[in-house]
């Protein structure tokens, strides 16, 4: 309550909030890509590497006091961008990708230890970016689940359609499924529509407790 | 005698699931999942127990457990029931706080309504969900 009335004062004055940021979601929906292009945007420099091979986020990968600029006001984000959960790592899979048993076999086991440590983090964050795949089915036990803490814990969430620049995608299936949160379509690939996704940072976020 | 190949698949009473605690039923899930049972229940677990089911499953992964698949069903609850459904989550939390404060570690909570299916991710091969319901397809 206080937070809230704190965090509202603050706002009337166009000072500057600092909030945690995770940006959350299943393996490949382009959480990297998402956390580069909105530090390449605010601060100059990448976040992380990104690649088609599955969990190559395995560590929590952050970017301290980046300031978003938007109309009234700036808002200063600790970006977190969280390895990919899953409820599977199979080894065999990086195989395929050209990695060596020993490479993929490491690979896994700090994969498993990455999603261990993204739940873990749920308890820290202050606002939460859940990055989906518009091209692909977003009723996935990862979604829903992750979804269904995030409202259990009070967190605001802003969902972020990603991947909108391709053929195949369809934010509307994501709008219809998660109907009660927020939902900005982007590519953060191309940059497309970021400037809507930092207003509603702007507009959903909750300042640090 | 030949011992028969196949895939075996546990329907479980959620009054099983709801009798034990957090801990105690998600080991009861895994257990069944890493010996190749695809595990059926009339319940699901709530979103909180889930993410430490997930927790926990990678904790588990090895070269023969890459994991699990999971898919619930919960019925949507609306008015009388969706109180109902809030009530019991808070006396769930009290109830877990006054046993943390007298130095127990119980934590318990009832399945919700609704339906789960858990099973090795070694056999199931893909969930396909829709609002309400959903088809699977497994390696036999």
């Amino acid at each position: 309550m206080f937070n809230r009335l704190f965090d509202w004062l603050l706002g009337l004055f166009g000072a500057r909030r600092q909030i945690k940021l995770g940006v959350y979601g299943a393996t490949n929906v382009g959480k990297t890509t998402l956390a580069n292009r909105i530090s390449l945007d605010w601060a100059g420099e990448k976040v992380g590497k990104t690649s088609v091979i599955p969990h190559e986020t395995r560590f929590v990968q952050k970017k301290e006091r980046v300031e978003i600029k938007l109309n009234r006001k700036k808002i200063l984000i600790n970006l977190l961008d969280m390895p990919g959960i899953a409820t599977k790592v199979d080894y065999r899979a990086f195989r395929k990708h050209g990695l060596s048993r020993k490479s993929a076999k490491k690979r896994a086991r700090e994969a498993t230890d990455g999603v261990v440590e993204a739940i873990k983090w749920l308890d820290n964050v202050d606002t939460v970016l859940a990055v989906m795949d518009s091209t692909q089915n977003p009723l996935n036990q990862i979604n829903i689940t992750l979804l269904g803490n995030l409202e259990a814990r009070k967190i605001p969430v802003i969902i972020v359609a990603n991947k909108i620049d391709l053929k195949k995608a369809k934010p509307k299936a994501i709008r219809e499924a998660f109907p009660q949160h927020p939902i900005i379509g982007v590519s953060a690939l191309k940059g497309k529509n970021m400037d809507e996704l930092y207003d509603a940072i702007g507009k959903y976020s909750r300042r640090a407790g | 005698m030949k011992k028969l190949k196949g895939l075996k698949i546990d329907f479980v009473s959620s009054s099983i699931l709801d009798r034990k605690t957090k801990q105690k039923r998600i080991n009861f899930i895994l257990n069944k999942v890493k010996n190749g049972s695809i595990l059926i229940t009339d319940g699901v677990l709530n979103y909180a127990e889930e993410m430490d089911l997930i927790k926990e499953t990678m904790r588990k992964v090895d070269n023969g457990f890459p994991g699990i698949e999971v898919c619930g069903l919960k019925k949507p609850t609306k008015g009388l029931n969706s109180m109902v459904e809030r009530f019991t989550d808070q006396k769930e939390k009290i109830q877990n706080f006054f046993s943390a404060l007298r130095g127990r570690k119980i934590e318990k909570t009832s399945l919700r309504n609704g339906l789960t299916l858990i099973g090795p991710a070694k056999v199931i091969r893909e969930i396909k969900k829709n609002p309400n319901s959903f088809s699977v397809l497994t390696e036999v």
